[in-house]
């Protein structure tokens, strides 16, 4: 059994600005109870990439335990992100000094057009990304869900595109799998899911719509049992991918008799 | 000599460069990123970058973030 289950999983990987991946989950650090906790649920999830941000250091907590000490750059691609950014500018800023750490040429470009929806400013956004392609940068930029703008995206040399699935930290799962789809057709680089993912069964949808991966935080984070959680996400994603490889059977009105008609 | 740390008005002794200022503040200087007014400060180059009177210092490190 053991051989068959290696047929079936093997050479399913991935590539980011020629950098391969195998794990088709991304998994945010942030909102754990602690930075243990943490650690073992990026274990659990199998990831392979790990978002983080930058933040001033509070001056009189210096004794606080470095997010670093927690998570093993041998293991994890480090992808700096710029949230909280509601500018170009200050997004293109937050990308330099995430390289200055010298830590990973990678970025999850966010910029942001209000506090409530979380919806990224698609103007700023596009500046933004061709400016850090330029840069050298790998850029895998947040996006809404439209394939014009994804598409828009892709001609300014973004990395990877990614969609939300719906609000950043809503849980709603995907929302238009109609337009992911649509941005899967038109897309040559990697799709992902970035966003608004709840449960197991939404990482699973979405990586049955085809997406080269699905990147979450609050879902686990806030999960009542986190662990528990990454590790049913790590499991939803590889059988959504699964599915998706093996493809699905057509979707019917009428039944169709799975047992041959009685003949006795 | 007063700058702005992390956006707090701090007073600092006159002379005082990035390396030591990190320093007194008791901070792993390996963990952070340095930018003073927006320019950012390679960590080989914080020695020897003399601080003035009213400069911004920033000292940004990874936190969580999704």
């Amino acid at each position: 059994m053991a051989a068959t289950i290696d047929k079936i999983q093997s050479q399913d990987t991935y590539q980011i600005n020629g950098k391969t991946f195998t794990s088709r989950l991304l998994v945010g650090t942030g909102k754990y109870a602690t930075h243990e906790l943490m650690a073992e649920c990026l274990e659990a999830s199998g990831t392979e990439m790990v978002t983080v941000a930058l933040r001033r250091i509070p001056l009189d907590k210096k004794n606080e335990k470095n997010l670093l000490d927690f998570i093993d750059l041998k293991k994890y691609t480090l992808l700096p992100n710029t949230a909280g950014c509601y500018s170009a500018e200050e997004a293109i800023r937050v990308a330099h000094l995430a390289r200055a750490a010298g830590l990973s040429d990678f970025i999850k470009l966010e910029v942001l057009f209000d506090e409530k929806t979380l919806l990224p400013d698609p103007l700023a956004t596009l500046e933004a990304t061709k400016i850090l392609v330029k840069e050298g940068f790998t850029v895998m930029t947040y996006t809404s869900d439209d394939p014009v703008m994804a598409q828009k995206l892709e001609q300014a040399g973004a990395h990877a595109v990614m969609p939300a699935g719906s609000p950043i930290g809503s849980g709603q799962g995907v929302l238009n799998p109609n337009n992911i789809r649509i941005i899967l057709e038109k897309l040559k680089c990697p799709v992902l899911i970035d966003a608004g993912v709840g449960s197991a069964s939404d990482v699973a949808f979405a990586m049955e719509l085809g997406v080269v991966a699905v990147l979450l935080n609050t879902a686990i984070a806030h999960a009542k049992d986190p662990l528990k959680m990454a590790y049913a996400m790590k499991n939803a994603c590889e059988a959504g991918r699964l599915s998706y490889r093996a493809g699905r059977i057509p979707k019917k009105l009428y039944a169709q008799a799975s047992t041959p008609d009685k003949d006795f | 000599m007063r700058l702005f740390i992390n956006g707090e008005l701090k007073d600092l002794a006159v002379g005082t460069d990035l390396a030591g200022l990190i320093q007194s503040l008791g901070l792993r200087p390996e963990t952070l990123v340095s930018e003073v007014n927006l320019k950012i400060i390679q960590a080989a180059d914080r020695a020897g970058f003399a601080l003035s009177e009213g400069d911004r210092v920033e000292l940004i490190q990874f936190v969580g973030g999704g």
